[in-house]
């Protein structure tokens, strides 16, 4: 018996429910899993420094994100007098936003099938099947942008502006980078939609049954455009080692430098927040997203914490890049890598 | 109407700024993310150093040395000592053991100093791994620190004529394994710059300053040294009998910030040879030179024996007298030529104490490194400096 | 390019297994002081008074002048500081006071918190130092 799809006119109750209960877990677990990715960002650099971390709060300081919230929550809110009030309110809003609005097209697992008054429904584990899916991400992350601008320029200091226009440069140029390097999955997928991505990766390598134990993600055919990817989306979601924007040596804290208390944390939120979300693209993009041993999106977390793991790790490692050395990388190196590749897979694709 | 809208933007960095090392404002003026003028402001910690060792003793003076250059505080006192010395024409009768033990503790010193710099350097730039692991092994130091002086960082350990204390039992085997050790840590630090990809670009043909240009300015230390001038007072004009070791002066060629960093390195290197060196030939001994009317007195002796009694009275009231005259001592301090001029007029105070900071010279080096270059490489530019504020405004 | 990267990645990496941190948990676990170090002073006392003479060898010798000593004589004639105060906001742990008293009636601690609220705080007392 194939399950049947709950949709808004037939089922209304049971789409509505099963729609809230998506939405609501998706949300609290996105934000459980940004409060723990600060503390297991501050666990894991201590421990590659030889330091402890936080131990103070709770048993092995689990409950710091708590304490860090709650503290920046009653902190005063400075707004500089010579700010500009209403963007400065609205910019950390604005890069939140965005940051959140990405989760909404990620599938975390296969579909959850169950009985209702004799019928078998199938919900998909997605807040929503766009078939634009990929487009969504794009445009959410370039929306981003508009919060760390107005942020720099709405604080009227230098090293805000600064670290804005870092940012935007930084940003525009990377996205260029990042997505180009995507448009190879989709030449290989034929899809836009997450989904359908995910069940373009199903099955043995290349289809081919000698290659059996190796599932076929894209990370096999794209390796290219992986690399492209992970190093723009770190770029894109200002992380070590191009964290200039808020380049903390240089820029004091960039765009960020004159935020206090709550709009702070606001930041450091959708900081996090990017990361999850280019972390689980990543995941369903190049590592066949909820496919694997375990029960599906269990696979789907642990490929996240894997790929966080890993930004966090480089964070630990490397140095910070210059400026222009940034930009060179972006437009230089990284464009005409993602367009041969797209080019290379054309030709692949048209030969066999 | 064509009216050209671009005007160059002034930037404040410092003196409260995570990464000028201390209290150095610079006033900045950008065009987009190119400095055009770099102009560095000091004095924010200025305490009057010289002046205040117009009226303390020569003896007194000493801990106000450890505060020049806080990142080296053994290097500032054996400079001060030495100078002292001197002055009182004492310098031949310096006991062996003591010469020894200054020299590792002024090694030791050095490596601490290039410890904190490279932690600090690679911080600026990103690495923020390489600043724990350096202050790790810093730890080291400081907890040998306090165990020979009682201070972790203003160690007050040399004294005129000798030391205050005797190294205590089992130091010099902590001394030992710490300076075996150090080329592996040093490997390990190199592992995450040095191969460095981005590293490199960060440094290679960053901040560079010819060997003329340098010579002018009148930098000294590893900055000079990376500047192709063959030039450390410890071989060129031992003190401390720094003449029995074995060392190289580590030279390069490059100019830039990566040379700098590779210049300190091996020195980091040779420093822990030559604590080696010394250690091998340190024996039992006095630790305080034969001259009763300037050396304190034994404690058990100003007890039991009234002529200690005098002498120990006499000296911690009045001081010492050196004849009237004037001198100049320079050591091979961490961040380059550290100079102590003093003139004395026979009374027990120093008529005139003026000191010739590394950092404070290195630092004019500063402008016409950064200037037509980017924001980014002041950082690098101030890290590879090593300025201490402490001794840049004394 | 990649195995400069790679190597820098496996340092980090190797120091995440445990044992390989070097700090403590400082407020809980406290590092033990060397016998030398200097920390906050102490008078020695002797039988019911202190040990110092009031010979005011410390307060000249202080290069920060924070020691101030007033002395007196006793019934039996012997002389002892009336007031001896220590303000440990001038004082720099220099450790010359403990060199130079002749009758070792002053020592330094392995006390380093220091910490207090109120300027006042930090006049150490006679009665203070002893204690201390």
């Amino acid at each position: 018996m194939t399950p049947e799809v709950l949709t808004l006119s037939e089922t209304p109750w049971l789409f509505t429910a099963a729609m809230l209960i998506k939405v609501i877990v998706a949300f609290v677990v996105t934000l459980l899993i940004v409060a723990y990715a600060t503390y297991a960002e501050r666990k894991i650099i201590g421990r590659m420094q030889t330091r402890l971390g936080p131990t103070m709060t709770g048993p092995m300081g689990l409950l710091q994100p708590i304490a860090d919230g709650l503290k920046l929550f009653f902190k005063e809110d400075i707004i500089p007098s010579q700010a500009h009030w209403f963007a400065f309110i609205i910019a950390p809003i604005m890069i939140l936003a965005p940051a959140f609005l990405s989760i909404v097209v990620i599938p975390f697992g296969a579909d959850f099938q169950f009985t209702y008054d004799g019928t078998l429904y199938a919900v998909p584990l997605q807040i929503t099947d766009l078939n634009i899916g990929v487009l969504f991400i794009l445009a959410m992350a370039g929306l981003g942008v508009y919060g760390i601008v107005l942020a720099g320029l709405a604080s009227n200091s230098k090293y805000s502006l600064l670290g804005g226009i870092r940012s935007t440069a930084q940003m525009i140029s990377y996205e260029l980078a990042a997505g180009l390097s995507i448009v190879a999955i989709f030449m290989l997928s034929e899809t836009l939609s997450m989904r359908g991505i995910v069940a373009a990766q199903q099955g043995p390598l290349w289809g081919l049954e000698s290659l059996s134990f190796l599932p076929n993600w894209f990370i096999f055919s794209q390796p290219l455009a992986f690399l492209l990817f992970i190093v723009g989306s770190m770029a894109e979601i200002n992380r070590t080692p191009f964290d200039l924007p808020e380049a903390e040596t240089e820029l004091v804290s960039g765009f960020c430098t004159e935020y206090s208390a709550m709009k702070y944390a606001l930041f450091f939120m959708a900081e996090y927040a990017n990361m999850i979300t280019v972390s689980a693209i990543a995941a369903t993009l190049f590592f066949g997203g909820w496919a694997g041993p375990f029960y599906g999106w269990i696979n789907f977390l642990l490929k996240v914490f894997a790929f966080m793991f890993f930004f966090i790790w480089i964070r630990a490692t490397f140095p910070r890049l210059r400026y222009d050395q940034l930009m060179f990388l972006g437009w230089k190196v990284m464009l005409p890598a993602a367009l041969v590749n797209i080019v290379i897979t054309g030709i692949a694709i048209l030969l066999w | 109407m064509a009216v050209n809208n671009t005007e160059t933007m002034t930037i404040n960095m410092g003196p409260q700024h995570p990464s000028t090392h201390g209290v150095l404002q610079l006033i900045l003026e950008l065009d987009g993310e190119i400095v055009v003028k770099a102009t560095p402001h000091i004095g924010f910690l200025h305490r009057g150093i010289e002046k205040l060792s117009e009226h303390r003793t020569y003896h007194q003076t000493i801990p106000l040395t450890d505060r020049l250059d806080y990142l080296a505080p053994m290097s500032n006192n054996l400079g001060y000592v030495l100078a002292v010395e001197k002055l009182l024409g004492m310098t031949d009768e310096i006991p062996e053991r003591v010469q020894r033990i200054r020299v590792i503790m002024a090694e030791l010193t050095r490596l601490k100093s290039h410890l904190v710099w490279l932690a600090c350097h690679a911080l600026d730039i990103g690495a923020m791994t390489v600043f724990l692991y350096c202050f790790r092994e810093r730890e080291n130091i400081t907890d040998i620190y306090e165990k020979v002086s009682g201070a972790r960082m203003t160690s007050n350990y040399f004294r005129v004529g000798g030391l205050s204390a005797d190294l205590p039992d089992g130091l010099e085997q902590e001394i030992r394994t710490f300076a075996e050790s150090m080329p592996a840590h040093i490997e390990e630090y190199e592992g995450l710059l040095t191969g460095n990809r981005i590293w490199q670009k960060r440094t290679i043909g960053v901040g560079k300053i010819s060997a003329e240009a340098a010579i002018d300015i009148g930098i000294t230390g590893p900055a000079l040294r990376a500047s192709g001038v063959d030039w450390d007072l410890r071989r060129d004009n031992p003190y401390s009998g720094y003449e029995d070791y074995d060392f190289e002066v580590p030279v390069r060629e490059g100019c830039d910030t990566f040379d700098r960093y590779k210049v300190r390195l091996d020195e980091m290197r040779q420093a822990s040879r030559i604590i080696l060196q010394a250690l091998d030939k340190l024996k039992p001994g006095p630790i305080l030179a034969d001259c009763p009317k300037i050396v304190l007195p034994n404690k058990q002796d100003v007890v039991n024996n009234i002529e200690s009694l005098i002498h120990h009275f006499k000296i911690v009231t009045e001081g010492f007298k050196p004849e009237p005259g004037e001198i100049y001592q320079s050591v091979e301090a961490p961040k380059g030529e550290l100079g102590f001029y003093l003139i004395s007029d026979g009374s027990s105070h120093p008529f005139r104490m003026k000191i010739r900071p590394p950092s404070f010279v290195n630092l004019q080096g500063l402008p016409q490194m950064v200037e037509g270059r980017l924001l980014a490489d002041v950082i690098a530019v101030i890290g590879t400096l090593d300025i201490v504020l402490g001794e840049i405004d004394r | 390019m990649f195995k400069e990267f790679a190597k820098g990645l496996s340092i980090t990496l190797k120091h995440l297994l445990p044992g390989n941190s070097t700090t403590v948990a400082y407020p809980k676990q406290k590092l033990e002081m060397s016998p030398r170090f200097r920390g906050l002073h102490r008078l020695v006392p002797t039988q019911h008074r202190e040990k110092c003479v009031a010979c005011y060898l410390c307060p000249t010798v202080c290069p920060a002048k924070c020691i101030t000593v007033v002395s007196a004589e006793n019934d039996k004639g012997e002389k002892y500081p009336e007031v001896y105060t220590i303000d440990m906001l001038r004082c720099i742990f220099c450790g010359y006071c403990v060199e130079a008293c002749p009758v070792e009636a002053i020592e330094m601690t392995s006390a380093y918190e220091l910490a207090n609220f109120k300027r006042e705080d930090f006049d150490f007392t006679k009665e203070r130092l002893l204690r201390s």
